[in-house]
């Protein structure tokens, strides 16, 4: 060993503190003990409930499963049924209709009520408050309420088509506007969320921008043009993945609705799961429908990411 | 004069269409309002009635004594109470140690943890119900509650959140001789108190509406919570409308109340989910 007594036992604290990682003495260690101490919960958590569901669902997805009777392993045979079948193949088209017909609307509307929100004018608190209120009622509940409302003896919808002459407006029964019941329902529910969010994004711009803008002469859809929306973009990010997750998640409504009819016009992706998996018992064949519905969730985001990226360095 | 005459024109003509919006956006809920005091014939009147004739409280006493509502609605308190304060006990203290302390697999929880913000609730829902089921915990309250004990959002809220802490504080506390723990409950939680407030509400939004676990984990009545019962009771009383209706305006109005009551930061919150302060 070379160097001074005190040179040498640095040396050699800092081996061991090397060495010993986390079992050392030293305050560093102490802090790294500490810190897995407070993590210990999101470790089993996360692992129990997230991460071995994960690996859990594709491995069940390999085999024929009754939850009764003794798994058999049957490869990538679900898979392949899966893609022959038709139901399925309609589910996934059906959750796509739903979704991008939900949520597109939706951002227009949100983005443009928070514009009006963005500004200030008399009572602006207590509409905020009221255009609200729709996000706070639990989603079983404005289902039932959407239940009367396409009623077609009393509903509104049938009542105002009767009042315009068109009788036998039968909005849950009829294949052709049972989805866009569905849509109509979802958009007034999920708007609100959006605006608020959209308001929270146009608050962190900074006024400067708007100031300087004035300076050089900008009209107000010069600002919207290049001053709001661009710098609105991690925002719309944020909107666009949140809202389609939502969105290819729904199952509420349709399970109070339609249960997924008429025939099949609303069976989305979760009800396709849900009934192969809990009304007939089918768990490999429902774990590999959840597996292609991660990846079909995990394909859009990634496209989304690419786009907004790519937008922002061009 | 004419210009801010038009100007006056203007906000006459903005509170016109936001009091229309108003009206349109409220429909729904006033619609279930009313017709929770109609009687079944009012409702089934073809004549479209907007308001009941008279105010039916017999529906609300009916409700009450047609089905288990009250234990419902205690089920819901007890679970969605209980899944509250888990989060608000483990949230905090993972949110601390992923913003102050530094540790072999830090980076993997925390990817982790984002990553399963993107993960839907449906994609895991069989693998989850094996995994209660194998605990033998199907139809008990730790099947409903355990579940949903963290949140991934709600961890990156207080990480988010306590990151803002300065270090110095914290320093100065150990340097004083305050243990660990003491610090965490005595100087990380009371900074973040408002941030804690924000994830009651998010959690309680997100618990009080839950549907689908409810729906396969639970089995028979006991254990239904306010979604299930109400959905169950629309299957066995196909036309009482005038009695769904009564039930949902129960099942609404504590998320209403807690709202009216926590505006500000219940809107804060809900913006909050987008990381943006």
């Amino acid at each position: 060993m070379f160097g001074t007594p005190q040179e040498q036992s640095l040396r050699h604290q800092s081996f061991h503190q090397r060495r010993r990682g986390i079992l050392g003495n030293t305050l560093e260690a102490r802090k790294k003990r500490l810190g897995l101490v407070f993590a210990l919960p999101a470790f089993l958590f996360f692992g129990a409930f997230y991460l071995y569901p994960l690996f859990q669902t594709f491995y069940v997805s390999l085999f024929s499963w009754g939850l009764l009777d003794d798994p058999k392993f049957l490869g990538m045979t679900n898979y392949s049924r899966l893609f022959t079948d038709k139901e399925f193949i309609n589910s996934v088209w059906v959750s796509f209709l739903y979704s991008f017909g939900v949520v597109i609307p939706i951002w227009f509307i949100a983005l443009g009520l928070a514009l009006i929100f963005n500004r200030t004018f008399p009572g602006r608190q207590a509409y905020l408050t009221v255009y609200y209120i729709p996000a706070v009622i639990s989603l079983t509940v404005w289902s039932l309420i959407w239940l009367l409302m396409y009623n077609p003896t009393f509903g509104i919808f049938s009542v105002a088509a009767r009042a315009l002459g068109i009788t036998g407006l039968r909005m849950l029964d009829d294949p052709s506007t049972a989805m866009p019941a569905m849509i109509i329902l979802s958009i007034w529910k999920g708007t609100p969320v959006y605006m608020v969010i959209f308001i929270a994004g146009l608050r962190a711009i900074p006024n400067d921008y708007y100031e300087a803008a004035q300076i050089d002469g900008a009209n107000a859809a010069q600002c919207l043009l290049y001053i709001t929306l661009p710098l609105l973009r991690p925002v719309f990010l944020y909107v666009m993945v949140i809202s389609i997750i939502e969105a290819f998640k729904v199952f509420t409504p349709m399970y109070i609705l339609t249960n997924g009819g008429p025939g099949s016009a609303t069976r989305v992706l979760s009800m396709f799961i849900f009934q192969n998996g809990f009304q007939y018992l089918k768990m490999g064949y429902a774990s590999a429908a959840s597996v292609i519905f991660l990846l079909i969730l995990l394909a859009l985001a990634i496209i989304q990411f690419r786009l907004l990226r790519f937008q922002q360095n061009d | 004069m004419p210009r801010s005459m038009a100007r006056l024109f203007m906000v006459v003509l903005g509170q016109i269409a936001l009091l229309a919006g108003a009206i349109l956006i409220m429909t729904p809920v006033l619609y279930m309002v009313s017709a929770s005091f109609m009687t079944n014939d009012e409702i089934f009147s073809t004549r479209f009635q907007i308001l009941p004739s008279n105010l039916n409280w017999g529906n609300y006493i009916e409700v009450f004594a047609r089905f288990n509502f009250m234990r419902y609605l205690s089920n819901s308190v007890f679970v969605t109470g209980a899944i509250v304060f888990l989060n608000l006990l483990f949230s905090p203290m993972i949110g601390y140690s992923l913003a102050k302390f530094d540790y072999p697999g830090k980076n993997i929880l925390m990817l982790f943890i984002l990553a399963t913000v993107m993960v839907p609730f449906t994609a895991i829902l069989i693998p989850l119900f094996l995994i209660v089921r194998g605990l033998g915990w199907v139809n008990t309250y730790q099947g409903l509650i355990v579940p949903f004990a963290m949140s991934a959002f709600g961890v990156f809220l207080m990480r988010q959140f306590i990151i803002s802490v300065p270090d110095d504080y914290l320093d100065a506390a150990r340097i004083d001789g305050a243990g660990e723990f003491r610090i965490y409950f005595q100087i990380v939680l009371p900074l973040i108190q408002p941030a804690l407030i924000t994830l009651a509400i998010i959690v309680f939004v997100a618990s009080w509406d839950e549907f689908l676990w409810v729906l396969v984990a639970t089995a028979g009545d006991t254990l239904r919570t306010l979604p299930i019962g109400l959905a169950k009771f629309r299957e066995q009383y196909q036309t009482r409308f005038e009695l769904m209706m009564a039930g949902s305006v129960i099942a609404a109005a504590p998320m209403v109340v807690v709202f009216l009551a926590l505006q500000r930061r219940f809107l804060q919150g809900m913006a909050g989910l987008s990381g943006l302060k």
